[in-house]
């Protein structure tokens, strides 16, 4: 028996309309007996599309002759469906419901209290193979708005650590998490932002201004500093995440107003500076040769950023409930370092870590290790007492010093 | 780029360098930058432009404001053994230092001295042949310069 899918909203918006027929679409999964249907064409169709024909009480008069359609019927405080094939003839359909938003996230209670999150804004700058999967996190955990910005499109070199499929192939990132999003918590409202927020600074802090809590998930430090003279102006919450070379580990930064910002993080001792992952050309400067480029760009497993993403998503979480009984409140008073760190293999900047198996009490793979970083008294992002880096040594009193006579070219 | 931070950007070069030696010009624009003279140890004078739009968030594009040339006598092209990211419109854009390692801490006065050991190995890849690349490796590696 075909089993058909009724979105519960789209049904209520019918039944508490004036209208008593209407037609919409209807998708099946070929061969697999599941139909979806809705009053509303969908934006981005699926299986076998036909018409579905919704009508209150009475079955319509007629119905144009096509080869085979669905009809819903609302009588006496039921839903019936059915499949009419092209000789017109009709088979009773099983019915089952998309809940409705009160309905959606009902497994979710008692471990987390979703209706704090439904009013929750999340700013997500950066939806690559991190971005991508927190954004859907949240969604799922019920987090009600977003603002996404990535001006890039998927591309085939994605898709192993992406949540994006071939289907989305070539489509602004930000249109398909959308899309995802919009497949978890259908009620979710999304702005879209297909930009480089490198060049679009009063934008992004118009949008940090609005955001409960911003995610950056980009792949470079311009974003990162400049992201953070629009958190401190705008006395936001700002969770950074990062994978490392091949992403044998990873850290996470928490910044919170009036903690260290990510400029002291970067100036600490913990912070690996050059240890960056390069998944992409963009990420290495112009001369760099394709040959040097193919070597340099190496990226690790989805597996190997997934924890780290993970770790996004609670610290996300804590932040959007802290203090409202959310049900992980003990998180709370655990999740309490600035920056995280993680390591997925014994390589490189971890190569001196204890293996697994025989750690004792020395840092190993697969767990995560917090510390408090201290705020920067001269930093040049959130201290009002700066400290520049005037190369001292770089010239070393070799350089000659004779400025005598040099005339500045203006005409340039 | 701030009022705060300029004002510190100015004190440090005030300190550092006669005030006919450098000009910050279209500030408030997408086009602020930095001229900045600069006269090599062989007594070649080049003037910098140092331009600002998104200083210190990110390195700043640095450019000279002739044509350099290779030892052929061909504008310098983007080159890794060069570093530089080739010449146009009657301009060189140097490499003085990678985004990876860039922090907003950087003064601009730091970038000009960083600017002026990239020209002493320019002048000295003019004389002898070796490439930039090579020198700056030998000046990180002695923390040092390439004229020692």
């Amino acid at each position: 028996m075909k089993c058909i899918y009724i979105d519960k909203d789209e049904a209520l918006t019918f039944l508490y309309s004036e209208d008593n027929h209407i037609e919409g679409q209807s998708y099946e999964w070929e061969g697999e007996d599941v139909v979806h249907v809705h009053t509303i064409a969908q934006p981005h169709a699926f299986g076998h599309v036909t018409s579905a024909y919704w009508h209150k009480s009475v079955l319509p008069t007629a119905i144009p002759s096509q080869e085979q359609y669905h009809i819903v019927v609302f009588s006496d405080n039921e839903a019936k469906a059915y499949y009419v094939n092209s000789k017109f003839q009709s088979e009773e359909c099983k019915v089952k419901f998309i809940p409705s938003k009160d309905e959606m996230f009902s497994r979710a209670k008692g471990i987390l209290e979703v209706d704090i999150l439904s009013d929750k804004r999340v700013m997500i700058i950066g939806l690559g193979s991190f971005g991508s999967q927190i954004a859907i996190e949240l969604a799922k955990a019920g987090v009600g708005e977003f603002s996404l910005f990535d001006f890039d499109r998927v591309e085939l070199h994605n898709l192993a650590r992406h949540t994006c499929t071939i289907k989305d192939l070539g489509r602004l990132k930000t249109n398909a998490i959308k899309d995802a999003i919009i497949g978890k918590n259908k009620l979710a409202r999304v702005d879209l932002f297909p930009i480089n927020i490198n060049e679009h600074h009063t934008l992004m802090d118009k949008e940090v201004a609005k955001a409960d809590l911003v995610i950056c998930a980009t792949d470079n430090n311009q974003s990162r500093f400049a992201l953070t003279k629009c958190l401190l102006k705008n006395n936001k919450v700002a969770i950074f995440g990062r994978a490392v070379t091949r992403a044998e580990g990873g850290d996470v930064f928490r910044h919170r107003p009036g903690g260290p910002c990510y400029n002291c993080l970067v100036g600490s001792q913990a912070y690996a500076m050059a240890a960056e992952e390069i998944t992409n050309r963009s990420q290495l400067p112009a001369y760099v040769s394709e040959e040097e480029a193919n070597a340099m760009i190496q990226v690790g497993l989805s597996s190997d950023i997934e924890p780290i993403c993970n770790l996004i998503v609670k610290l996300a979480l804590v932040e959007l409930s802290k203090g409202q009984n959310s049900g992980i409140e003990s998180l709370e008073n655990e999740l309490e370092y600035d920056y995280y760190i993680w390591a997925n293999r014994r390589e490189r900047r971890h190569v001196g870590w204890a293996p697994f198996n025989n750690a004792k009490n020395m840092p190993t793979i697969l767990k995560w290790y917090g510390a408090r970083i201290a705020k920067d008294e001269h930093c040049p992002s959130c201290s009002s007492n700066t400290v520049l880096d005037l190369g001292e040594g770089l010239n070393d009193g070799v350089l000659s010093e004779n400025f005598e006579g040099i005339e500045l070219d203006t005409e340039e | 780029m701030d009022n705060a931070r300029l004002e510190l950007e100015k004190a440090v070069l005030a300190t550092k360098l006669p005030p006919n030696m450098y000009m910050f010009r279209d500030m408030g624009t997408s086009n602020a930058h930095l001229l900045i003279g600069a006269r090599t140890n062989a007594k070649n004078v080049y003037t910098l432009k140092i331009m600002l739009k998104d200083f210190p968030s990110s390195a700043p594009v640095v450019y000279t404001t002739k044509p350099l040339k290779d030892r052929n006598g061909n504008d310098l092209e983007v080159s890794h053994e060069l570093h530089n990211y080739g010449t146009s419109d009657g301009k060189t854009r140097i490499c003085h230092c990678p985004d990876s390692s860039w922090t907003p801490r950087v003064s601009l006065y730091r970038v000009y001295i960083k600017c002026r050991l990239w020209l002493e190995c320019y002048e000295i890849y003019l004389r002898t042949g070796q490439s930039i690349d090579t020198l700056i490796n030998e000046i990180n590696r002695q923390g040092g310069n390439p004229t020692r």
